[in-house]
């Protein structure tokens, strides 16, 4: 098989890459800050549940995780193992980012200082005002190197999807390796990831300069 | 509150504020605290560190919650017998007073002319209306053409000076300030304190918290010296700070005489 041959069939698997990478982002964003707030929960049960599940999903490996996701209920239930890979992939991809992005979050909110609420408080924002408009924003741009960090491991674990042989472009490149014993897929698939973080880095770069214009 | 008016007949005090207790952890930090503060009147308040004063001006702003005793504006309860008002009084309250705070708190992504406007215009007033109020407020403050601003590029008096303007937007019947020059290098508290005694000569009512002495005598109607969770003495200014009474407050100006 040529190169080329190899890239084409590869890059079929790209499309299925991205849609991890997007939809994993896109819920487990939001999924993390209300794990943060859960986690930060003054009910000391909540936040020690809460609690318990992240170390839970940090601690263990992602691989574990998309296994249990996506042939759990099998064995469990006996439920068929869902035809469309991409549904238990992005679950557990979404629930172990949401941990993740979940600490971060915390850390970020417990450094703002509590000055900025009392200020807040005394001029009279609600508590829903005081976190959307003074809280949350100042968050945004101190978490913003450990958010980048994150997604860019994000792209480099989406490879993971292998273990549930969902066919993204590195699940291919895999096969292509086993059936032409050859090692160039691994380098090809090296490439791929490498240019699409040059993208993300970009694109990251570009977000935390928007939020420049103050300290 | 007819107790506090039936003797005299007069307008209740703008704050009021009888007994009031405070602990930490059982550790007693205001222990019967009892002022008032009447309509255009400074009083400042002095006293060692550690003496209670933030603590008495964090619980009058409800960012402290009192253990025991009355707090009143304009006659009306906030706190009564150690329990507060309903959320939605408390919020009433909270519109009649400011609070400037000793590291201002200014919110650094915002710019200064929303910094000192946002709360109006949330409350639900004009936008138009309290951009030129902020702005008016500004130019007072000595900071005409900052508004565009943000707060890190201002010196600590101006960021101060903002955080001033930010209270006084919000149109407060009283204003209190914790150690408004502490963080501010030497050079820079006369600007500070240039804009509060502006304030004090239009009427303001203020509570000052304040280690500026020469100040404090020059501005107020009235100093209170705290120690250990108790006002030692208070009263006339030249008074107190000439010829004290108590020897706690003679040990403690002592300490600011050279
Ligand atoms: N949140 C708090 N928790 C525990 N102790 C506190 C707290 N805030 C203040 N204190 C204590 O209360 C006392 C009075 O503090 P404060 O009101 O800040 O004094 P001042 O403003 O006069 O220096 C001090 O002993 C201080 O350590
Ligand atoms: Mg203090």
């Amino acid at each position: 098989m040529s190169l080329m041959t190899m890239i084409v069939k590869m890059s079929e698997g790209l499309g299925k890459t991205c849609a991890i990478f997007f939809l994993t982002l896109l819920f487990s964003l939001p999924l993390g800050m209300i794990v943060a707030l859960l986690r930060m929960s003054k009910v000391k049960l909540v936040s020690a549940v809460t609690r318990f599940f992240i170390t839970i999903l940090r601690g263990t490996p992602l691989m574990l995780q998309l296994l249990a996701v996506t042939y759990g209920p099998y064995y469990l239930f006996g439920a068929t193992v869902a035809r469309n890979k991409l549904i238990p992939v992005v679950i557990a991809f979404s629930i172990n980012y949401a941990a993740y992005f979940a600490e971060i979050y915390r850390g970020g909110i417990e450094s703002i200082p509590v000055g900025q609420y009392e200020a807040a408080e005394v001029l009279g924002y609600t508590r829903i005002q005081t976190f959307m408009r003074i809280i949350l924003p100042q968050v945004i741009k101190r978490i913003m190197p450990s958010v980048t960090n994150e997604v860019v491991t994000l792209v480099k674990d989406t490879s993971m999807a292998f273990t549930v042989s969902y066919q993204e472009m590195f699940t291919i490149g895999k096969q292509i390796a086993n059936s032409q014993t050859s090692f160039t897929p691994f380098v090809v698939a090296g490439a791929f990831y490498y240019i699409f973080n040059v993208i993300v880095d970009y694109v990251m770069g570009r977000i935390e300069k928007r939020l420049d214009y103050y300290r | 509150m007819a107790e506090i008016n039936s003797s005299t007949g007069a307008a209740p005090s703008i704050l009021s504020i009888r007994s009031l207790q405070k602990s930490f952890d059982s550790v007693s930090v205001l222990r019967d605290i009892s002022l008032s503060v009447e309509r255009g009147n400074v009083v400042s308040i002095i006293g060692p560190s550690g003496s209670g004063k933030s603590t008495l001006l964090r619980c009058a702003s409800f960012l402290e919650h009192a253990d025991g005793g009355d707090i009143l504006y304009d006659g009306e309860y906030a706190l009564h017998n150690g329990v507060y008002a309903q959320k939605a009084e408390l919020a009433r309250f909270r519109t009649r007073f400011g609070l400037v705070f000793q590291n201002f708190q200014l919110f650094p992504h915002y710019s200064v002319l929303r910094n000192v406007s946002e709360a109006p215009i949330l409350h639900g007033e004009n936008k138009d209306e309290v951009h030129a109020r902020a702005l008016e407020l500004l130019k007072k403050m000595g900071l005409e053409g900052r508004e565009k601003a943000y707060p890190y590029q201002l010196s600590g008096g101006q960021q101060q000076r903002v955080a001033i303007a930010r209270a006084l937007c919000m149109r407060p019947e009283i204003l209190f300030f914790d150690e408004p020059t502490s963080a501010l290098d030497p050079e820079l508290t006369g600007e500070v304190l240039k804009v509060i005694r502006q304030l004090a000569e239009e009427r303001m009512t203020m509570v000052v918290v304040t280690h500026e002495m020469p100040f404090a005598k020059a501005v107020s109607n009235r100093v209170i010296f705290m120690a250990d969770g108790v006002i030692v003495e208070q009263g006339d200014p030249k008074e107190v700070f000439d010829n004290p009474r108590e020897e706690r407050t003679k040990q403690f100006l002592r300490v600011f005489e050279r």
